[in-house]
């Protein structure tokens, strides 16, 4: 399936290529100052990520909404160039949480977030243990398992089968929920390239003007979305 | 041949002997127009209302300055001009004006060394105040503004409009009658009239200027009148014709706007929002019914009570080509109306009718439609906040959109706003857009 682990088969590659050629084809009619499109994903310097990291962001996100089949994959959308802006920002260090002690990391799950750690923390101290899990469970470090043995791998990491520590335990729920957040926010966060997901699923984006469709039932709205810097698609 | 020469050198004698008396003999000053006993104390209050009527502070105070201490720079056609120092300060302010100098420069628009003001100030139309009001405000001045010791730049235009001597002539030519005489048998009439073409110096922006750039018009009797004009670029609109504003609303809308700078159909921007919050919410409610019932009587309708069109009505009105196309929403429509529709629908609805007191009529909005685009496009590009008053606290704000419209994409949405539903308004270029960002 892949040519080269760790980054997106050359399939998947073409199609995201073509996929943002017709985006901003569509976005060059309509707008003639386009601002210039940015670095292909393999190309980007990522902002907080060292190169082990972002090797298993592109990885775990290309799993988790995958390139084959139907719409865009997380690849296509640059969800990774989003968590990695993420990490970089608040969201990262956890600036508006409180995060005084007394930490009780084991406590129940209801009590929501008691790791000492920050998001940023966690994913850089939970994807060193879990490469190493995948290494002596699997062989290989997570980014250079075939597809299916990484499917493998995060189920594992999802029912918590290596029994990661307790500072570590939200590890893949916030790694699934910032790849479904760099999917379907704003493109001016880094994610949802070229407004992908949301024409997918037929969201019409920013506009909040719909005053008029309220009562027509069953009938397709015309419009592609809009985002919040105006680009259109 | 001698008699001739010795005639060209006495008319040229003459000449320099006239240009001379032109420039150095002191002007005349205009006298009081009533009588009032020299202990005449103004009512309390009456001369801080008479600086709202008058919009003093709208000059006279810098942005983030202390009250009247001037230095705010007017942009005219000739240059700068630097608003000076009014408070009682004796160094730097009008602290040793008599009675007599300060009505010579409200009337006169002379300064008490004799030198001439530059028209910005609206002398032409503080000329109609009465001895009273005159009165009113030097107590005010003189004793209930605190002295503000604050050294205002000069003004310092170039040739010949550095001449300041050049504008005694202007003044003969521009300056009527001084003091107001009323006209009608109306006391509210009159009221608004003396507001309006006094105090109020509406005619400075909604007045267009003659070929000397004197009000074309300090009254009803001039057709020219109010017809609109142009402040900085902006268009200042027309206030009488058949489709302006004061003409199409009711007496009480036009009032509820003078008083809260929003009413059902519009709400007032750039410098007409600065005159509501500094000026016209001050005014009794009166004062604003009798300016709203002036401007309508002197209107192209008459004053007929009836709206001019039934913009008022029920909506049952006819639906518009441009209210249909952005119904359908179909894919394939222009990039105006689409822009329409992603940026400004969701508040002022398809059929450009907003919603009353928040959100302005596009349809046959005069800010929309105006013969400059510049203000427009601000709105557009850089938002607008209403002012926060008495009656209508709320400072409704629209975001600015720079942002997320280009240059092309600001063009095209404001040429459709001047071509939508009832509008018919020349198209704006991306030019123009260039030049209003900031």
């Amino acid at each position: 399936m892949r040519d080269v682990p760790g980054l997106p088969s050359r399939r998947s590659f073409l199609k995201a290529s073509a996929a943002s050629a017709a985006v901003v084809g569509v976005v060059m009619q309509a707008k003639a100052e386009t601002p210039s499109a940015p670095p292909p994903i393999e190309e980007y310097q990522p902002v907080c990520l060292k190169p082990t990291e972002w090797a298993f962001v592109m990885a775990a996100t290309a799993r988790l909404i995958p390139s084959e089949g139907e719409g865009p994959g997380a690849i296509e959308a640059r969800v990774p160039v989003f968590i990695d802006k993420e990490l970089a920002g608040g969201f990262g260090e956890a600036a508006d949480w409180y995060m005084e002690g007394p930490h009780d990391a084991a406590a129940h799950p209801f009590r929501g977030w008691q790791s000492p750690l920050t998001p940023l923390q966690i994913y850089q101290q939970g994807i060193p243990v879990f490469d190493a899990w995948c290494q002596q469970t699997h062989g290989k470090i997570f980014a250079e398992l075939d597809a299916a043995t990484q499917d493998k791998a995060l189920t594992s990491l999802q029912k918590d089968e290596m029994k990661i520590k307790p500072e570590l335990r939200d590890f893949f729920t916030i790694l699934l929920q910032n790849t479904k957040e760099g999917y379907f926010a704003d493109p001016m966060y880094g994610g949802n390239h070229g407004m992908q997901a949301w024409k997918y699923i037929g969201f019409p984006g920013a506009r909040g003007s719909y005053k008029e469709w309220v009562l027509k039932h069953n009938v397709a709205y015309p419009l592609g979305p809009v985002s919040i810097s105006g680009e259109r698609a | 041949m001698k008699t001739f020469l010795r005639v060209i050198l006495i008319l040229a004698v003459l000449g320099v002997v006239g240009l001379l008396a032109f420039i150095f003999v002191p002007v005349q000053r205009t006298a009081a127009v009533a009588q009032l006993p020299a202990d005449y104390k103004a009512p309390a209050g009456s001369g801080e209302y008479a600086m709202r009527a008058g919009d003093c502070m709208a000059c006279h105070t810098a942005e983030g300055g202390k009250p009247f201490a001037g230095g705010r720079p007017i942009h005219s056609p000739m240059g700068t001009i630097w608003a000076t120092n009014i408070t009682p300060d004796k160094e730097t302010g009008i602290g040793n004006y008599t009675l007599d100098d300060f009505r010579a420069a409200l009337y006169d628009g002379v300064r008490n060394d004799g030198a001439h003001l530059y028209p910005a100030m609206p002398y032409e139309n503080y000329r109609k105040l009465t001895e009273e009001d005159i009165r009113a405000l030097y107590q005010y001045f003189m004793t209930e503004v605190p002295a503000v010791s604050n050294k205002v730049e000069e003004t310092a235009l170039s040739f010949p409009f550095n001449q300041r001597w050049g504008i005694r002539a202007w003044n003969w030519l521009a300056l009527g009658k001084p003091g107001f005489e009323p006209v009608s048998q109306d006391e509210q009439f009159n009221r608004g009239a003396y507001l309006v073409q006094g105090a109020g110096h509406c005619a400075a922006c909604h007045s267009p200027r003659n070929l000397l750039m004197a009000q074309d018009g300090t009254d009803e009797s001039s057709a020219a009148f109010l017809t609109g004009g142009e402040i900085d670029g902006y268009t200042a609109p027309d206030l009488r014709g058949p489709q302006s504003a004061p003409q199409k609303w009711s007496t009480e809308e036009l009032a509820a706007y003078l008083t809260t700078a929003r009413n059902a159909h519009s709400t007032a921007t750039g410098e007409m929002m600065l005159v509501v919050r500094d000026s016209l919410q001050y005014m009794t409610p009166e004062d604003n019914l009798a300016i709203a019932t002036y401007l309508k009587k002197i209107g192209s309708t008459g004053g007929s009570t009836a709206p001019a069109t039934p913009s008022a009505a029920p909506e049952k009105a006819e639906v518009t080509d441009t209210e249909k196309m952005l119904t359908e929403a179909k894919a394939d429509m222009p990039l105006g109306p689409r822009l329409y529709l992603d940026n400004c629908g969701g508040c002022h609805f398809v059929n450009g009718k907003g919603a009353a007191e928040i959100f302005p009529e596009l349809d046959g909005n005069s800010l929309v439609t105006a013969k400059s685009s510049k203000g427009l496009l601000d709105v557009m590009l850089h938002g607008a906040e209403l002012p926060s008053t008495k009656d209508r606290p709320m400072r409704v704000r629209m975001q600015g959109y720079n942002d997320r419209l280009n240059d092309e994409e600001a063009a095209a949405l404001a040429t459709f706003l001047r071509q939508a539903w009832h509008n018919d308004a020349p198209p704006v270029t991306a030019e123009d857009v260039k030049a209003v960002r900031r």
